[in-house]
């Protein structure tokens, strides 16, 4: 390696170090998430330096912009009394020091584990390259995520499922005032939006080859709708078509699971010849709901007419 | 079927029932919830029938293997827990059913949420779902997702009451996001220890060093958090007293023991091999200060529903004391037979509560006289699950305290055995505190009328708690054939 | 080697921070920001960890993607939770921190 570029790693890591500790410190909510929001971007940088390119693409656009997203949303929705944080982190009283020290030991102990590693470390690369032309796909963390540790993949797009259905649980909010979109807001919905189609599409089939995939193919199809919303406020509800979107791409996949169970094989245990075709299906049902379900848990429980206003 | 299929069903069945509940909406998602539940419940009976027959099971989910793929596995232990939610869980839909009808009938939840109520299915439905792929995995990252789909659909479940119950579910979704960080942790600790995420192998690879007692150490914070137990309790009260009843019902009789279920599966079958009795004493003195703080706190309680949330982190406690005796053979059955009793004792006590409110407007113990008259079925199923939760016989609390306490005196610690019995005390006054409230004459003239299901469930419940009483032998007999 | 390294110790030094501003914060949405940060930085050591074989091990890839999408998930109900809470209770802090600054 470069000095240059070990240079450009130590520089990295101590910004990201750096932007926690302000926007944990900083007593303005706005100013704090706007740093997290550079936080999340550097961060995706990192993850390209550690050779990871589907966790940067998910991470800019999912950790980075969907949670920003959100988080300025619901910001806007405290409104300036509720932005302030009057309680300063560093004063110390008794609590917080032993929190502190408590956490202090924590960090010696994971630094001894870091850096106690031994340098011949694989981890499961042997295994995972071994099993990959069975997988159907050539990523390896598409294979990873859709076949290897497919279990996982399911579960997790039900709490996907899980968190808007937590969210309508709750009584709907009152109608943010609407401002009318400027002209230059509208001109972009009109230019990205069908950009952002496409390479949301792109990302999905790219996936099974290159860095890519349903998830990340999702959060820009529902940075679209957000951009939407943005322009022309809307609301989801939660009629027969929004769950039929919301659940079809679990559907799909547990059917898939459960259909392989009928033919004589073990749950989600795809045939590797048909492997590449069921885990693209799966993807693409995914695509959809999962677009659908970040856009709604943006959108939130708004409905018109409804609710109490915020005092 | 073999025990595999029982399993395919045990993991597909909630998951598929819920989806298509969340489609079909309002109007048949009650119906979907209960043929689901009853299916499931099924299911897992024959899952522990199976195990019995022809002992432990390892699946591999889509063919791979450990440590690439995920593998299930399913040992006395795990078919006990799976078998006790599928009870009480069948149990806690046919009252949910009387419970979120479209018809407004409970104090509890206002009638502005009766159009959302139906929501109450998926959620569950996710939830068993999640406990069951919780109790059947061998992978750590996948138990992982499995508590975050309990911790968000109980999350979703506790907000449905609206109200005081908001801030009660943000308070646990932080604790449960936060005991969820820590475990993972642990997690990246082990895996760059040992390359695998597979509970047997890391059984088979761990050995001492400061970074595998972190994970242990940090694993077990997480699942201690998760499960309530003192000084970490502090979530629970609110959350579990503030829910819709049959939620406070899943939330403290089923929800709360797979944190203790975890913990069990880490240190008595994951990590055996490190030398823990500090730990273990620790543990169990947690669990002891759990009894007596928990209560006390229910003693002191105002209102019903509050007092049974605080029963549940005495309960907890007990639970927790099978640590310092855990060598001896009778102490995991026992905390187990504990651990199904206070589950269906629990989950009745939380259905009476539901009753009285649904009667009297209101659950405050000072002012509900005459609930023996006006509510015999109620009074009886408080009364016998009482029995089970005080421990005495006959009740399957009295028959798992029993082995707990023979534990302690085989291990030569008399003192954990005095603690089960004091403790056993207290929980005695605090019920019949409020036993005695409900038969002072004369009835305070009521309004509404006690829903037959949830009645009829609780006293099922409750008829499952004292029938407990007889279980020690088979249960026994399934943990050996786990271990066989 | 070094940038594994580099990475990891800089993953460590940001959970730390984190859950000792989780432990501190008040504001919960402070503590929704920290508790993200202690994610990221587990998930920082995980894919360090990732990075020292060639070619990367993609289980951790795997592992933290699914992370980083549960997290949103619960980010997203907690922020949702907490808007509610504010709008009914005019706070944006649990009922038991409300009292001092």
């Amino acid at each position: 390696m470069t000095a240059d570029a070990a240079a450009l790693d130590i520089l990295l890591a101590v910004l990201l170090v750096f932007l926690v500790w302000r926007l944990l410190t900083l007593s303005d909510l706005f100013k704090a998430t706007i740093l997290f929001i550079v936080f999340g971007l550097l961060l995706s940088l990192a993850w390209v330096r550690l050779r990871a390119p589907d966790v940067a693409l998910a991470e800019a656009a999912i950790g980075s912009g969907v949670t920003g997203a959100l988080v300025l949303d619901a910001l806007r929705r405290l409104g300036a009394h509720g932005a302030v944080d009057e309680a300063r982190p560093l004063r110390l009283n008794l609590a917080r020091l032993s929190g502190g020290l408590l956490v202090a030991c924590l960090g010696a102990i994971l630094l001894w584990s870091v850096l106690s590693l031994p340098a011949g470390w694989r981890g499961l690369s042997a295994e995972a390259m071994a099993a990959m032309p069975h997988s159907g796909v050539t990523n390896p963390v598409t294979a990873s995520l859709l076949n290897f540790r497919s279990h996982d993949t399911l579960l997790e797009i039900a709490v996907l499922m899980l968190a808007v259905l937590g969210v309508w649980t709750l009584d709907a909010e009152p109608k943010p005032s609407a401002e009318p979109a400027g002209p230059i807001l509208d001109l972009l919905v009109r230019i990205l939006l069908p950009l952002m189609v496409v390479v949301a599409g792109y990302l999905l089939w790219a996936g099974g080859h290159a860095p890519g995939g349903a998830f990340q193919g999702a959060a820009v199809l529902a940075a679209g709708g957000i951009l939407l919303h943005l322009a022309r406020p809307f609301y989801l509800g939660n009629h027969v078509i929004i769950r039929l979107v919301i659940g079809f791409g679990f559907a799909v996949f547990l059917a898939i699971g459960v259909m392989l169970v009928v033919g004589g094989g073990r749950f989600l245990e795809f045939p590797s010849r048909h492997a590449g075709t069921l885990i693209l299906v799966v993807e693409a049902a995914a695509t959809i709901s999962i677009a659908l379900i970040l856009l709604a848990l943006f959108v939130g429980n708004v409905r018109e007419g409804a609710g109490r206003d915020a005092p | 079927m073999t025990t595999a299929a029982w399993m395919e069903a045990l993991l597909a069945a909630p998951l598929a029932g819920a989806v298509i509940a969340l489609i079909s909406g309002r109007r048949a998602a009650a119906l979907v919830g209960v043929v689901t539940a009853f299916a499931t419940a099924a299911a897992s009976i024959a899952l522990a029938f199976a195990v019995s027959r022809s002992g432990v099971l390892r699946y591999a989910v889509g063919g791979w293997g450990r440590p690439l793929g995920i593998d299930l596995y399913v040992d006395g232990l795990a078919a006990v827990m799976v078998a006790i939610t599928g009870v009480v869980g069948a149990c806690i839909s046919v009252c949910a059913a009387g419970y979120f009808a479209p018809k407004p009938t409970h104090a509890d939840l206002p009638s502005d949420k009766h159009d959302r109520a139906w929501l109450y299915w998926p959620l569950w439905l996710m939830l068993w779902g999640g406990m069951n792929a919780l109790y059947l995995s061998a992978d750590l990252f996948n138990i992982y997702v499995t508590q975050e789909l309990i911790g968000l659909s109980g999350i979703g479940l506790i907000a449905l009451a609206g109200g005081s119950a908001i801030s009660a579910a943000l308070r646990y979704l932080l604790l449960a996001l936060a005991g969820s960080l820590l475990y993972i942790v642990g997690v990246e600790l082990l895996y760059a220890g040992y390359a695998t995420l597979d509970l047997q192998q890391l059984r088979d690879r761990i050995d001492a060093n400061p970074s595998t007692f972190a994970a242990a150490a940090l694993m077990t914070a997480g699942l201690l958090a998760k499960s309530a137990l003192f000084p970490l309790h502090f979530w629970l009260p609110p959350a579990h007293g503030h829910a819709p009843v049959p939620v406070s019902a899943a939330l403290s009789a089923l929800v709360i023991k797979t944190g203790f279920y975890l913990v069990v599966r880490l240190w008595l079958h994951v990590l055996p091999g490190l030398a823990w009795a500090h730990l273990a004493t620790l543990l169990g003195v947690l669990g002891a200060a759990a009894v007596f703080w928990g209560g006390v706190q229910a003693l002191m309680q105002e209102r019903l529903k509050m007092m049974v949330a605080y029963s549940t982190v005495a309960q907890v406690g007990y639970l927790f004391m099978l640590f310092p005796v855990a060598s001896v053979p009778e102490a995991l059955p026992g905390a187990l037979l504990l651990a199904a009793s206070h589950a269906a004792a629990k989950a009745a006590l939380f259905m009476c509560a539901g009753s009285v409110l649904a009667v009297y407007g209101h659950d405050r113990i000072r002012s509900i006289n005459g609930i023996g008259t006006r509510m015999p079925l109620t009074a009886v199923a408080f009364a016998l699950s009482g029995i089970s939760l005080i421990g005495l016989p006959p009740s399957g609390g009295f028959a798992g305290k029993w082995l707990l306490i023979s534990a302690a005196f085989a291990a030569g610690a008399w003192w954990w055995a005095a603690i089960i019995v004091l403790g056993g005390l207290l929980s005695a006054v605090y019920l019949l505190r409020a036993l005695a409230f409900a038969f002072l004459e004369p009835p305070i003239a009521g309004f509404g009328r006690a829903p037959w299901g949830m009645e009829a469930t609780s006293l099922v419940l409750a008829f499952i708690a004292v029938g407990l009483n007889f279980a020690a032998r088979p249960l026994s007999e399934l943990l050996n054939a786990g271990a066989g | 080697m070094t940038t594994p390294i580099v990475y990891a110790s800089a993953g460590v030094a940001m959970l730390c921070i984190a859950l000792f501003g989780f432990l501190t914060a008040r504001h919960v949405l402070r503590r929704i920001l920290a508790l993200n940060i202690v994610g990221s930085g587990v998930f920082m050591m995980l894919v360090a960890l990732a990075a020292r074989p060639d070619p990367p091990d993609p289980i951790p890839h795997a592992l933290v993607m699914t992370g980083i999408v549960v997290g949103v998930c619960v980010t997203a109900l907690a922020l949702a939770l907490l808007r509610r809470m504010f709008a009914d209770e005019g706070s944006a802090r649990l009922p038991e921190d409300r009292e001092f600054g």
